[in-house]
């Protein structure tokens, strides 16, 4: 049937994609299995190789070297327009001298579907992205969001096996950007594409994501669920690119982790000997009253730099007693605030042994 | 008050304009206009500078396109040319339309000049003929000879070319090929001479609009033969050219002399062109360039070599060999005899 | 209700004049210095194109003995010479517009798809011509092409031909010579709208299932015409008023408008016989502008959009 759950939705098995321009290397023997229906999105900063990699499975770039198996068929070397993969580019690419109907008609009409189905289909297409009935509109009379569902529609009307999507939420303004998250992961839900999403807002990847492949300088960092990835970063780059951390710095002997010569407490088995950095999350800190409150927690003791109210919460900039800063962010409950330490005034910082994630200090 | 001092400011100006003009329009300068290029080297040789020292003036010289640069001086009130040089039938024409000054044939002798070549307000001060050439490298010594010849594609085959922008030479021409004598031509049957063109028009491959596209055509073998005028045939004769041609069948087109209308030095003009027309001067211009003088005493003075007499157009020998063009007549058909002579060579 | 009213009345006037002069003449002077600005370009256009043209109109008017008539424009139904140059000037433009839109559409092409550099280089080589005169570059096809020239002459040499071509003195020669003029004009607007057009948008048409050939067909085609119309318009209007070219490399036979006013006003002794030929060109010009702006305009409300 039309546009329904897709059945046909196919797995993809990228592996060891190479691709340099000249002697600079984008990608590096680059691995990447996506499930069949899974939303997977793509994520690191400008120059991390994944627009290139989008590119690549999309056909627009060609790899010097590897495999690209769409349900297990090979298509690194298949021209683009035979790949049957749907795609949302950056600023929609919508074809400027057609109106919308024709804009997602010309999946269709390549594929030389009746002018019946064409309609219907387009129809049901528009449908499902809230725009029936602008189908006469000129795309320049269309505003960011409404171009954003044209380049939706477009991309899913022909019910291809993936879609790809290059950081298409970037042009709008965040309120609408946040709104279409949802109605892109609702869709996704409801039409179950392969679909492999750019972007470099980390916050959009968590929203959306199945899984997050954390890229950087052309390989994947990490691959994971949104939760593990922020929850147990495993290297970091990738506890620094996503969210907040704070990067403390620990020596493990003897099967135990020190930090300035203070013993802390893992839930976990100790790690190899030698030095390591401890990830932790500025919400992960707590502000203590007085040591004694700790219990079971580790404590960490620092003077107060500064203090800034953002109205939800407030950030607390602190140093170290090696001088090292350390951010700490509290939500503004009552109890919180009638407890707010001034600025140069000490403070300990109580960190549960759950919450402390190691990653190698390279 | 603000009136007063534009009048003043205009006064101003105008001292000052008079006196940078002042020198410009002493009563010893006169300017006179020709077409420029070796012809009027020629000119400057024999008739402006002999003419300045005997008469003790200056004489500043101009080019000119032809009537249409007269008719703006004249009828624009800005006339800078106290004489200036024309085809005939352009001062016949000019003539008509009231653009020249009367001359004064008192001061001007025109005795030994052609009666026709005499007017009013114009007078003749050298020829032009139009004669037949052909390449002696395609044809030998053999080429056509005369017109009739010319309008013979199967005797004669070769590419040709004759002249789109004088369609009176060409329609003279024409009306030689049908085989009329020479003193028959004029008055000129203009629909017996179309007819002619009509039919050499589809075997010319190009109808040259000025002399130095017509020397071209002919220099780099574009054509084989073509209607050309005598000064630009010697001059390829000159550079080596492999080419023939003979005055006889020739078309004698004259040039003219004229004083423009509104001249400020009106009576040295007169003077000066009275020098111009004298067979003494007028036996200078051979000397010079390939252009007869107009003034038939100027082959008596005895200052032109004998050797150099046959080649010029306008000796007694010569001149009964051609049609002189009459521009009489063609200041009464030239419209006509052009739109229809246009229209037909139109591809 | 008072209350309200009082409070307004203390806090100033209501009734919508506070200020409203002072406003409106604000607005004047606003409007007042655009115009100043405007002014020397207004001047300018006054002077070089209004009143030429209006005397250029007023001058075809007259006949030759400076009487008010239609002379000047009952010729052209008079002499059949002015229909068939009016015939020979349009062909010429179409065969000319023709010629460079099929060459140099390709040019533009691959000059728009070529690196940044490499297209900067060979734009030069489109625009040095520019930079030497029309005469000369018409006597060098002159040389290339007549009966002795390069083109015969190596053809004769290598025995693909027997007799030399006639290429020049000839509606070919004058055609080749101002194609060679003309396709700067076209390749300029041209390649300018081919590289305003976003790569993402063909790499789209691929991607929705358009072969290379149909995209370009569906996307690139439609999208280069906007730049293709303004070449297209000014070559076409630029070949109508053509002089040089066809006056050396027509041997006299394809007579061509801007030639016909030459020869008009220096036979007729008038300038308005000239200018009358020069107001019937402008007229025909116009209408010509009209309707590519009326085709343009209908396309751009979508009657042409793809189907």
């Amino acid at each position: 049937m039309l546009l329904s759950l897709a059945p046909s939705a196919l797995p993809i098995g990228i592996h060891h994609i190479e691709k340099r321009f000249g002697a600079l290397s984008i990608l590096s023997d680059l691995n990447l299995d996506v499930a069949a229906g899974e939303f997977l999105t793509l994520l690191g900063p400008s120059g991390s190789g994944k627009t290139t990699l989008l590119m690549i499975l999309a056909g627009f770039v060609r790899a010097n070297a590897g495999s690209i198996k769409v349900g297990g068929e090979e298509i690194i070397t298949m021209a683009p327009h035979k790949r049957n993969i749907g795609m949302v580019f950056q600023n929609y690419a919508l074809f400027p001298h057609m109106n919308v109907f024709h804009n997602v008609a010309f999946p269709l009409k390549q594929r030389r579907v009746s002018a019946a189905d064409t309609k219907q289909r387009v129809d049901h297409a528009l449908e499902l992205v809230r725009l029936q009935g602008l189908g006469e509109r000129r795309v320049d009379q269309l505003s960011g969001g409404q171009r954003q569902r044209v380049a939706l529609a477009r991309a899913i009307v022909f019910e291809p096996r993936i879609v790809l999507m290059d950081e298409p939420l970037s042009a709008l303004d965040k309120g609408l950007r946040e709104h279409m998250q949802i109605e892109l992961r609702n869709l996704h839900r409801r039409l179950g594409m392969t679909t492999v999403y750019v972007t470099h807002d980390q916050r959009e990847a968590i929203t959306m994501s199945d899984r997050i492949a954390v890229m950087n300088a052309g390989r994947i960092e990490q691959i994971d669920q949104p939760e593990t990835i922020y929850a147990k970063p495993k290297t970091k780059f990738v506890a620094g690119f996503i969210g907040e951390s704070n990067f403390i710095p620990v020596e493990c002997r003897n099967g135990a982790i020190w930090h300035e010569n203070q013993r802390l407490r893992l839930s976990g088995p100790a790690p190899s000997a030698g030095r390591h950095l401890m990830v932790v999350r500025p919400e992960k800190l707590r502000l203590l009253a007085n040591a004694e409150q700790a219990g079971d927690l580790n404590v960490l003791r620092a003077t107060v730099g500064d203090i800034i109210y953002q109205g939800d919460s407030f950030i607390c900039y602190a140093a170290l007693k090696d001088g090292r800063q350390i951010t700490l962010r509290e939500y503004c409950r009552s109890d919180v605030l009638a407890n707010l330490p001034a600025p140069g005034e000490p403070i300990a910082l109580g960190i549960d042994a759950s919450d402390i994630v190691l990653v190698a200090d390279q | 008050m603000k009136r007063k001092g534009n009048v003043r400011r205009a006064a101003v100006v105008g001292m000052v304009a008079f006196s940078i003009a002042g020198p410009a329009t002493a009563a010893d300068t006169i300017t006179v206009a020709s077409w420029g290029g070796t012809y009027q080297e020629a000119q400057t040789k024999a008739f402006f500078k002999p003419t300045a020292e005997a008469l003790g003036i200056t004489i500043k010289e101009d080019t000119t396109n032809g009537l249409d640069d007269v008719r703006l001086q004249v009828t624009g009130n800005a006339v800078k040319w106290d004489i200036t040089e024309l085809g005939a039938d352009e001062c016949a024409r000019g003539s008509k339309e009231g653009l020249f000054e009367k001359l004064d044939y008192s001061v001007i002798d025109k005795s030994g000049i052609n009666p026709k070549l005499v007017h009013d307000d114009w007078v003749g001060i050298s020829y032009t003929s139009v004669v037949l050439v052909y390449r002696t490298d395609v044809f030998g010594d053999k080429g056509p000879k005369t017109w009739a010849d010319f309008w013979d594609v199967e005797k004669f085959p070769g590419r040709r070319a004759l002249s789109g922008s004088q369609p009176t030479e060409t329609l003279s021409v024409a009306a030689l090929a049908k085989g009329i004598p020479i003193d028959k031509v004029y008055p000129v049957d203009i629909e017996g001479a179309l007819q002619s063109v009509d039919k050499i028009r589809n075997h010319v491959d190009a109808w040259w609009t000025s002399g130095a596209q017509a020397m071209q055509l002919v220099k780099d073998g574009e054509v084989d033969m073509a209607s050309i005028w005598n000064g630009r045939a010697g001059t390829l004769r000159k550079e080596g050219a492999p080419i023939s041609f003979s005055f006889d069948q020739g078309v004698l087109t004259a040039d003219c002399m004229v004083i423009p209308k509104g001249s400020k030095n009106k009576d040295i003009a007169m003077k000066a062109l009275a020098k111009f027309v004298s067979p003494d001067l007028q036996a200078s211009l051979p000397l010079y360039v390939d252009n007869g003088p107009a003034n038939e005493k100027a082959f008596e003075t005895g200052k032109i070599p004998q050797e150099r007499i046959k080649d010029i157009n306008s000796s007694p020998e010569n001149i009964g060999k051609q049609v002189l063009q009459d521009p009489q007549f063609w200041r009464d058909n030239l419209v006509e005899a052009t739109e229809k002579f246009n229209n037909l060579i139109q591809q | 209700m008072s209350a309200v009213s009082a409070g307004h009345e203390h806090a100033g006037r209501i009734d919508g004049t506070l200020n409203a002069a002072a406003l409106r003449a604000d607005t004047r002077r606003q409007a007042l210095g655009f115009l100043a600005l405007l002014s020397p370009g207004l001047f300018l256009v006054f002077a070089v194109i209004i009143v030429p043209v209006g005397w250029l109109f007023w001058l075809s008017l007259f006949d030759e003995t400076g009487t008010l008539s239609a002379a000047n424009y009952a010729r052209f139904f008079e002499q059949a010479s002015y229909i068939k140059t009016f015939m020979t000037t349009f062909k010429v433009a179409f065969v000319v517009t023709t010629a460079c839109v099929l060459l140099g559409y390709p040019l533009a092409y691959l000059l728009s798809q070529l690196p940044r550099r490499a297209a900067s280089i060979c734009l030069v080589f489109v625009i040095l011509p520019f930079w030497t005169s029309v005469l000369v570059r018409t006597y060098a096809w002159l040389v290339i092409l007549q009966r002795k020239g390069l083109v015969n002459s190596w053809l004769i040499d290598h025995g693909l031909i027997s007799q030399p071509l006639q290429l020049a003195n000839n509606f070919t020669g004058v055609v080749i010579g101002m194609i060679h003029i003309m396709l700067p004009f076209l390749v300029l607007p041209l390649y300018a709208s081919m590289k305003s057009i976003d790569i993402d948008c063909l790499r789209a048409g691929m991607n929705l299932g358009a072969s290379p050939a149909a995209t370009f067909r569906q996307v690139f085609l439609p999208l280069s015409l906007p730049g293709l119309a303004s070449g297209v318009v000014i070559v076409f209007v630029l070949c109508l008023g053509f002089f040089v070219t066809p006056a050396l490399m027509g041997g006299g036979k394809v007579i061509m408008w801007a030639m016909r006013m030459e020869q008009a006003a220096s036979l007729y002794s008038n300038w308005g016989a000239g200018a009358a030929l020069g107001v019937v060109l402008l007229a025909v010009t116009l209408s010509l502008l009209g309707l590519f702006r009326w085709l343009l305009g209908a396309r751009a409300a979508g009657v042409w959009s793809s189907r």
